[in-house]
């Protein structure tokens, strides 16, 4: 129940999180769930064997080598069978227009594709219609013929969807999920029938991996009489969208039952449209192939892999410290997928950090990076995640293609970058012109008492906590820091620490920018803080320009109150307006730099999912696409 | 009066003291508690109300703004002056050691108190000056003070007639489940006040954790580092770890004795109010009648009604699961089955035909409260103490269980629910502290129904007759 | 001054007790932080909106833009008028959340009471007749047993060894099979045995020590020296004493357990019933889940109260309806 909690905690960044389950198109079909239903990183209980797994280091996360479909002529697989998966708590809503969770998400891919996806190479894979554009400013997207809605709906044409972002997703009362995707600026027009055109206020030729245009089939007819009487209520509780009674051929499942805290059940739908497209694999020609799909609301995680252990179900997110009990056991095995989401240690820059004493040393570069020295970041991969993870040093996964192989990542918390000796000399360089100083291994305050940080973590999550606890111990051994740990719940957090609250008069202030960062370091949240393990973010390797409000010091986000030493708006400007891959890695790659050498925040580590399969699910995949065919999975008995 | 008790029935022996050095017996002490009381609610709600935001004496010009502590404490030494201090100097000589003894143990504690909040202003540890690094913290004084309630309520008595003791101690041997359990209950109890002060709370060692305990042993799938013996791919247990580690390493051994001081802070804690409460309003209720039993009971079915775990999770949940708040919350709402039960009881027993002899005889109804009912409905209380106290135990490890207990302490039920998603593995984690509770349970039920047998003086009577 | 009439004041009385609990967990509620509405914020914060004209609208969506009192009148009188809202968690009206909930935690809490209340009194005066003997001491480790393992922790071990070692019990619950049938029986064997052992214990004590008063009783001794037969002198003459102070501690334990235990128990065994979607419902802070699960206990609780006054008075007719 506790992940419950966590998870909706993390559902707060909603647009961070919707990224997350749409990164490829069917991971909405199964490793979401899967990894939903794990927990994510809520309440994996660490433990187990020290296995570096050899999965990770040998396979290839972005899945490059097996992009393309494999036509081998042989015989397509039975159809036959249900496939039963398992979620953690059970659903608020599978209207695709209002749901903002990953695990509904998911579900609602089941039955209804979204109109187009990623696949295993970071290949723009088209679904309800394709992206294409001459000048990565005005892009086309084009439906192919016989895609229908049921009745009387009739076919998908443009026209729904000129309909639904001009008037449902632009509009100020509707308040749809997507919103914010849809500005004023962007100007939407129906070309033909199946053609429509988005033009863009700039220039971004990473438009389609920003997920931006990411957007459900809805009739135009369901729409209208909500949209004419501007009826919020009545759109959120419509029938139809909420049972995905309308899908028509648009996913492989139809969705025959919801039971709301027992289980959703669909069944195979004989006219899915991805049968009938050319160039793809061809397994889709017949897909699906389980005859029912069943999605069993389960909440305690040990039932869920006990059911999964003898059979009852198909496929089960599983805590770090059973992988090597599932690879081992008989009718089950284990895949391990790489993960953009990491687990930061935000630092509390703003005037109602650093409460233990005159100043503010986490805006020092020097200082920051000496307790970036402090933590041991592959013995909380290997310790807390049992080897399941990797050390997070730069905005990027190691596996990204954005990454820089090349370039010089300081790789603060490993190697020489890491112990009391690189710690406390950085530390010491710091405080050289302040009242800070070392009294033999601790460091004290003008007041000659030991610098205390407070760290506050969510109450819900055992790893959250873990790694509190590594923190704590890590700084008093290499940094002669006390740590006090205070545990916390998710919304109080975000109310009195994480918001500002916002100044009477903002024009004052050079900046203020919403709650998240109402203002320049004076503008403080309710409560004082130091540091906070709470919200995981996105590191989006499809399309890491989209990171920049983590970085910049005016942007939206920035509770923490960072104010870069670099040009973070210069270079994330030149990264996304650039007209080659080329430049954009160009800038991406001193940004990378950049962010290694600054530690705006504790980088510590990325953890990858693992998730557990029975033997026979034939489909699934260790790459970070995993799930985007979800509809040619099928049984191997 | 003390040394007139040759009685060898518990009903005489100490409830004359108790009441004779009652406020009540004296109005005007009573009305000038009262009236300082009221005052100073009247003084906390203007502060909450009116002055919310700025120093409670601003509008006198006094820049002094009142905390929480200040006014608790403020509540206590009022508490103390009159219901203590006044009553003892207004008997003095007459005084039984019972009462003298818990108004200068009070008083000393309340010294403490006063140090520690003002002089020190919870700054550095309580004991810091004698070199102990010990902090005391407010549910400690709680604790503290219901200890002392105990020791000079129910086991001084019990030393103070030796007579009457050594006959319940008779009848109680004759029950052995009964033995043992008050073994292991005081066990439990004297490690958890004692251990925690000398034993330090273990680290997290994450390279350790899944240790088993001694003699069992764990697939090498789980630990990361095996302590002891390593063999065919199973890790054995050693007596660095005598009863496993948890999923952060810690030792298990060590956090079920932190836990024992939890589990007694809960039951002595909680029980105090409730039982307090309890009692009072069902002995008031059943004997006062009319509008002020009406008024009473009616609160009473009101908090009964109240679905009160909806209520313990949605406060918790709201205000974050603070060990504290969890007490003062299970004290202040689980007295009503008491109130209940002693009431009926009072009543049924009213019935009877010495009670009425007794009020016929003209004997005040105070009187008779205090010298026949409450002795006599001191076996329902008794029964109800010990089906009370396993309750507040398992209703702390109940919400632990649903996430919301206290992480940051090491409750027994902390340490289960730790445990529970690991449990087809390293059961131990959750077995050690859920066996530990188990018994702990088991032993009040056992006392309960021995304690029951051996004061129950009406059935003791009959047999005797 | 009648039964009836007694009865007609508790029931007028039992709205007046709803009304109480439903406003303090109405205000309790709204002292909260919405988690709907952080959401909202922060979903705007992160597209780079206005997140205070993001949590205006989501107010205004949930209608927490109206006053205080406005809301409070509005979903006072829903309550009554039986309107108990929408849920925004499920997404359907309350009322039918809570049928359906009701519907599964029925199937097991039906046979769970009944077992209880019948067997918990018989264990009871059972070993209160052969006090001290092997059997007495038998019954007492089985009760005590069951009375001191909690619940939850009992559940989860019988699960394991029974559901995920030996495969005899299924570890999911399955909604599908029907209620009579082999299947729900043995999905369900588990949840009503862990329930049953856990609150036969405190029924079986109490009643055991208050027949053990009655054993002794000189009208005991009478019927027994007129012959009276021992069956029948403990059904009538000391099963019905004890059921005075028994019937107080009984109802108020079971409900206290049929809340408590209820949620835990449906949260280990997964059955969606009551328990499980009151907890979700607070979680997600859904008010109208929250006051109708709320309103659900409290009227089982007053009407249980009611149930046990009347039996109180029904079993000992000392106590007549005029003097309350």
């Amino acid at each position: 129940m506790s992940r419950n909690i966590e998870r909706r905690d993390d559902n707060r960044h909603k647009k961070i999180d919707r990224r997350a389950w749409l990164k490829g198109i069917g991971v909405a079909g199964a490793a979401a769930l899967a990894g939903c239903s794990s927990g994510g990183d809520g309440e994996d209980t660490p433990g187990g064997n020290d296995t570096q797994t050899d999965s990770t280091d040998t396979s290839d996360p972005l899945g490059t080598t097996q992009g393309t479909s494999t036509d081998d002529g042989s015989e397509l697989p039975e159809v036959g069978g249900t496939y039963t998966t398992a979620i953690g708590n059970s659903l608020g809503t599978l209207n695709p227009l209002y749901n903002t969770e990953s695990t509904a998400g998911g579900v609602i891919g089941y039955a209804l594709d979204g109109s187009y996806g990623f696949k295993p190479g970071s290949e723009y894979f088209p679904r309800i219609f394709d992206l294409s554009s001459e000048d990565n400013k005005t892009w086309t997207a084009t439906i192919p013929e016989g895609l229908t809605f049921s009745d009387p709906y009739g076919e998908v044409t443009a026209e729904d969807f000129v309909y639904q972002i001009n008037e449902v997703q632009k509009s100020e009362w509707a308040g749809t999920a997507d919103a914010a995707s849809w500005t004023e600026e962007m100007t939407i027009e129906e070309k033909s029938k199946y053609e429509f055109t988005i033009e863009l206020p700039q220039v971004n030729p990473l438009y389609p991996a920003s997920y931006d245009p990411y957007i459900y089939p809805v009739p135009k007819a369901l729409m209208e009489p909500y949209v004419e009487e501007e009826d919020v209520e009545g759109f959120q509780q419509d029938e139809e969208l909420l049972n995905l009674s309308f899908t028509g051929n648009l996913g492989a499942y139809k969705l025959e039952e919801w039971d709301k805290n027992a289980k959703i059940t669909f069944t195979r739908n004989e006219d899915y449209y991805l049968r009938n497209v050319d160039g793809i694999d061809r397994r889709f020609s017949n897909a699906p192939y389980f005859e029912n799909l069943e999605v069993r609301v389960v909440p305690e995680q040990s039932s869920r892999l006990g059911a999964l252990k003898n059979g009852e179900i198909d496929t089960a997110g599983l805590p770090k410290n059973r992988v090597n009990e599932f690879k081992n056991n008989d009718g089950t095995y284990v895949n391990v997928v790489p993960q953009p989401y990491n687990r930061v240690m935000a630092y509390n820059h703003r005037d109602n950090g650093w409460t233990t004493g005159p100043g503010n040393l986490f805006r020092n570069k020097k200082f920051r990076q000496g307790i970036g020295c402090a933590i041991d970041k592959q013995a909380i991969a290997d310790g807390i995640y049992n080897g399941y993870a990797k050390p997070h040093y730069t905005w990027q996964p190691e596996w990204s293609k954005w990454y820089p192989d090349n370039a010089d990542i300081k790789q603060f918390g490993s190697g020489d970058l890491y112990g009391k000796e690189a710690t406390q000399s950085r530390i010491e360089e710091a405080i050289s012109d302040t009242d800070y100083s070392y009294d033999g291994d601790q460091l004290v305050n003008p007041d000659g008492n030991q610098v205390e940080l407070s760290l506050y973590y969510t109450t819900t999550s055992s790893t959250n906590k873990s790694i509190a606890q590594f923190v704590k111990q890590e700084f008093a051994k290499n940094a002669g820091i006390n740590v006090k740990l205070e545990q916390i719940q998710g919304t109080t957090f975000r109310d009195k620490y994480w918001v500002q609250e916002t100044p009477e008069n903002p024009d004052e202030y050079e900046w203020s920018n919403g709650g998240y960062n109402a203002g320049p370091y004076e503008v403080t949240s309710s409560e004082s803080w130091d540091m906070s393990i709470v919200y995981g973010l996105n590191t989006y390797p499809l399309n890491p320009t989209t990171a920049d409000v983590f970085f910049m010091k005016d942007s939206y986000y920035n509770p923490y109150g960072y104010q870069p030493e670099w040009n973070a708006k210069e270079l994330f400007n030149q990264a996304s307006t650039a007209e080659t891959e080329e430049d954009v890695q160009e800038a991406l790659t001193e940004i990378f730099v950049n962010v290694a050498d600054s530690q705006p925040m504790g980088m510590l580590v990325f953890a990858d999912d693992t998730i557990g399969y029975r033997t026979g699910i034939e489909g699934p995949e260790e790459n970070f696409f995993n799930g985007w065919n979800f509809s040619t999975w099928y049984r191997n008995e | 009066m003390a040394t007139k008790n040759t009685s060898e029935r518990f009903d005489t022996v100490d409830w004359d003291e108790i009441a004779a050095n009652a406020p009540d017996g004296n109005g005007t002490s009573t009305r000038a508690y009262l009236a300082a009381l009221g005052l100073l609610a009247v003084l906390f709600v203007y502060d909450l109300v009116v002055a919310s935001g700025e120093a409670t004496f601003a509008a006198v010009g006094v820049s002094y703004d009142v905390p929480l502590f200040h006014w608790v404490l403020a509540f206590s030494l009022l508490s103390f002056a009159f219901l203590g201090l006044l009553p003892l100097v207004r008997n003095r000589g007459h005084a039984s050691a019972n009462f003298a003894g818990i108004v200068v143990a009070t008083g000393a504690m309340l010294a403490v108190i006063i140090y520690d909040g003002i002089y020190l202003a919870n700054a550095v540890p309580t004991f810091s000056a004698i070199g102990w690094n010990y902090d005391v913290t407010g549910l400690d004084y709680l604790f503290g003070f219901s200890l002392l309630v105990f020791a000079f309520y129910a086991a001084l008595p019990l030393y103070q007639n030796p007579r009457m003791t050594s006959y319940y101690w008779s009848e109680f041997r004759k029950n052995r489940p009964a033995m043992v359990s008050l073994v292991f209950l005081a066990f439990i109890f004297g490690v958890g006040i004692v251990g925690p002060l000398f034993i330090n709370y273990p680290e997290a060692e994450f390279f350790r954790k899944y240790q088993p305990p001694v003699f069992a042993t764990v697939s090498m799938n789980f630990v990361l580092e095996c302590v002891g013996q390593q063999a065919n791919g199973v890790c054995h247990g050693t007596w660095d770890y005598p009863l496993g580690t948890t999923n952060q390493g810690r030792d298990i051994l060590t956090m079920i004795i932190y836990g024992m001081q939890i589990s007694a802070k809960i039951a002595f804690v909680t029980t105090l109010i409730a039982i307090g409460v309890g009692t009072a309003v069902g002995t008031i209720s059943a004997y006062a009648g009319g509008l002020v039993d009406e008024v009473l009971m009616r609160y009473v079915d009101i908090m009964q009604s109240f679905p009160t775990l909806i209520l313990y999770l949605l406060i918790l949940y709201i205000f974050g699961a603070d060990l504290t708040l969890f007490i003062l919350l299970l004290g202040f709402f689980s007295w009503s089955g008491t109130a209940r039960y002693v009431r009926s009881n009072a009543l049924a027993k009213s019935q009877e035909e010495y009670i009425k002899a007794v009020q016929l005889s003209g004997a005040s109804l105070y009187r008779i409260i205090r010298r026949h009912i409450i002795p006599n409905t001191a076996s329902s209380i008794v029964t109800d103490l010990t089906l009370l106290i396993p309750a507040f135990l398992l209703a702390e490890a109940q919400l632990a269980f649903l996430g919301l207990g206290d992480s940051e302490i090491a409750s027994w039920g902390v340490l289960i629910s730790v445990g529970r998603n690991d449990l087809s593995f390293a059961p131990w984690i959750t077995l050690a502290p859920g066996i530990v509770l188990f018994f702990t349970i088991l032993a009040f039920a056992f006392i309960g129904d021995a304690a029951l047998d051996a004061l129950d003086p009406e059935a003791q009577a009959e047999a005797e007759s | 001054m009648g039964l009836g009439w007694y009865i007609t004041r508790r029931v007028a009385w039992t709205f007046v007790v709803t009304l109480i609990i439903v406003s303090v967990t109405f205000i309790l509620l709204s002292a909260a932080p919405n988690p709907e509405v952080a959401k909202a914020a922060t979903q705007a914060a992160l597209q780079g909106d206005n997140p205070a004209e993001a949590e205006e609208r989501i107010r205004m969506i949930r209608g927490l833009d109206k006053p205080f009192t406005e809301r409070y009148l509005e979903y006072v009188t829903g309550v009554y008028t039986l309107n108990w809202g929408w849920s925004t968690m499920n997404n359907e009206p309350v009322t039918k959340s809570v049928f359906e909930a009701l519907y599964y935690t029925a199937q097991y809490s039906i046979p769970w009471t009944l077992l209880t209340i019948t067997l918990g009194p018989i264990a009871g005066l059972y070993s209160a007749a052969s006090q001290y003997s092997w059997k007495d001491h038998v019954a007492t480790g089985i009760t005590f047993f069951g009375y001191a393992i909690p619940n939850f922790f009992f559940g989860i071990v019988l699960l394991l060894i029974f559901g995920v070692q030996l495969g005899w019990v299924p570890v999911l619950y399955n909604t599908d099979v029907p209620v009579f049938s082999l299947a729900n029986a043995k999905q369900l064997f588990l949840p009503i045995f862990v329930l049953v052992t856990g609150s036969i214990g405190g029924i079986m004590r109490v009643s055991r020590n208050e027949s053990s008063e009655y054993m002794n009783a000189d009208f005991v001794k009478t019927a027994k020296a007129k012959g009276v037969s021992r069956y029948r002198i403990y059904a009538r003459h000391v099963l019905r004493p004890t059921m005075v102070p028994l019937s107080t501690t009984m109802v108020g334990q079971l409900l206290a357990l049929f809340v408590g235990s209820s949620l835990l128990v449906e949260i280990v065994f997964g059955i969606p019933g009551i328990g499980r979607l009151s907890y979700a419902a607070i979680i997600a802070q859904d008010t109208s889940v929250v006051l109708g699960f709320t309103l659900f206990f409290t009227f089982l609780a007053t009407i249980s109260n009611l149930l046990q006054d009347i039996v109180y008075t029904v079993l000992d007719p000392r106590i007549s309806f005029d003097d309350r």
